[in-house]
């Protein structure tokens, strides 16, 4: 490895916390960790070493954080409280601001109706079963207007606002 | 003593039976749930937390100003909405300059975000506030001579700083007590801790090496207990452990995994003597070996 090629600054831009420094290697996060039997594996030890050197160009292609099933038992585990599962969305979130073909479709989902699933799409088994009508965004438009104007003016979604645009 | 009924996207669009379960059953217990009008996605582990914190902790904000503006708590079922929103509300509690940030995108609904409203995981609520010696008294038709084993969800686990209402993290008892108290035995297995699996990225991604994580599960309770039903107390884990054994049932060319799985809410209100075609009816794996008690 040519450390001359490594940002030694990378992790400020990442995960900007003393927590990962602590970090000593002893593979605790992946122990239990469900997503470590994936292939390719996620080891989060492996993506807090990658941070902490700086491999930007590795880092940038590894696709193994968005394997996590977010169960947070390494966040629980970890001896040194290095916050791994925190680590996990921080790469993802610097991937997304880095390359927009990272970001998940599922925003644009809830950035129009609300949720990732059609929630109140089934209404006739709703009504089977007794159920009340749902308090959904997609009957309730002022706030619907309310939360995409609110999403517009996030960081990420105002940069890749032509995404979001209603067909 | 009322709370805002958070419902998330999975219970209210596929699996409504299990939210008739919680609508039925927890006011008869003491806790009368309101409707939380324009929540949105909790938000989602793979959504906005994997995107941004500023869209993360707005949508956040969102929602817990919703039950803020109220004045209840929030009720949740789903561990990974749980998860989102307790993790959401820490955030925000920790950091002034995002809860300033996330007060002003929100200023135009008028509603603000300052940490009062607690989120509460439903068997959270049933065990710590309403009890098991008050659930015995409303159980009319108990489970006895059945055994269980209980899928404890991780998001209610850990971390357990954050979303933690067990007295130890990593030896629950919330659920199998309660589970106990509707009259069923509960047995141990090996993998009894052990995330199901079914949540994020690693089925979408990697499905072979999923369905081999969880398959180890099921292949512990039906080697190592006696049990007649999985109890779980998650819309992910109920879902993804009633689905997968149709999957693996194919790719073994047999029905060997054939265990049907209950949200705790469903068990509770069959036992409470609730309708079971409105509280238990949608299911991959039969149920009719337990429904047909009822």
């Amino acid at each position: 490895m040519d450390m001359n090629q490594t940002d030694p600054d990378l992790w400020k831009e990442i995960f900007n916390t003393d927590d990962l420094m602590y970090c000593y290697n002893c593979s605790t996060c992946i122990s239990g960790c469900p997503a470590s039997q994936a292939d390719p594996p996620l080891l989060i030890r492996n993506l807090a070493r990658k941070v902490i050197l700086g491999l930007e160009d590795e880092l940038f292609d590894d696709d193994t954080p968005w394997t996590c099933v977010s169960c947070s038992l390494c966040e629980e585990m970890c001896p040194m409280d290095v916050k791994p599962f925190e680590l996990c969305l921080a790469v993802r979130k610097w991937q997304s601001r880095n390359d927009e073909t990272r970001i998940p479709p599922s925003i644009v989902d809830i950035y129009r109706r609300g949720y990732t699933q059609a929630v109140g799409a089934n209404t006739e088994l709703r009504e089977q079963l007794g159920l009340p009508e749902l308090p959904v965004l997609s009957k309730l438009p002022e706030k619907r207007k309310q939360f995409q104007e609110m999403l517009m003016k996030t960081e990420l979604i105002n940069e890749n606002a032509y995404m979001f645009s209603e067909e | 003593m009322e709370m805002g009924f958070f419902l998330g996207c999975n219970m209210p669009a596929i699996r409504p039976d299990l939210e008739k379960a919680i609508r039925e059953t927890m006011p008869d217990l003491g806790v009368d749930l309101i409707d939380m009008e324009g929540y949105v996605c909790c938000p989602a582990f793979g959504s906005f937390p994997s995107t941004d914190d500023d869209s993360h902790l707005a949508a956040s904000g969102w929602n817990l100003s919703i039950a803020e503006e109220k004045e209840v708590d929030i009720l949740v079922e789903c561990g990974s909405c749980y998860s989102s929103l307790s993790m959401g509300r820490h955030h925000l509690m920790q950091n002034d300059k995002q809860r300033d940030r996330v007060n002003t995108l929100l200023e135009p609904t008028g509603r603000t975000v300052t940490g009062k409203s607690k989120v509460r995981h439903v068997s959270d609520v049933l065990y710590n506030e309403v009890g098991t010696e008050k659930i015995k008294q409303v159980v009319k038709h108990p489970l006895e001579g059945l055994h269980a084993v209980v899928q404890y969800p991780c998001h209610t686990l850990y971390p357990s700083e954050i979303v933690g209402f067990e007295k130890e993290a990593r030896k629950p008892v919330a659920l199998e007590n309660l589970v106990r108290a509707l009259g069923a035995e509960v047995d141990h297995f090996s993998r009894e801790y052990t995330c199901c699996g079914g949540a994020g990225g690693f089925t979408n991604n990697s499905p072979a090496e999923a369905n081999g994580f969880i398959q180890e599960t099921l292949d512990a309770i039906i080697d190592e207990t006696k049990a007649d039903f999985i109890v779980t107390s998650c819309i992910t884990c109920l879902m993804h452990l009633d689905n997968v054994q149709k999957t693996l049932n194919q790719q073994v060319g047999e029905d060997r995994y054939t265990i049907p799985v209950f949200d705790y809410s469903q068990l509770l209100a069959l036992c409470m003597g609730k309708d079971p075609n409105q509280v238990a009816c949608i299911s991959t794996m039969p149920r009719d070996a337990i429904l047909e008690r009822f």
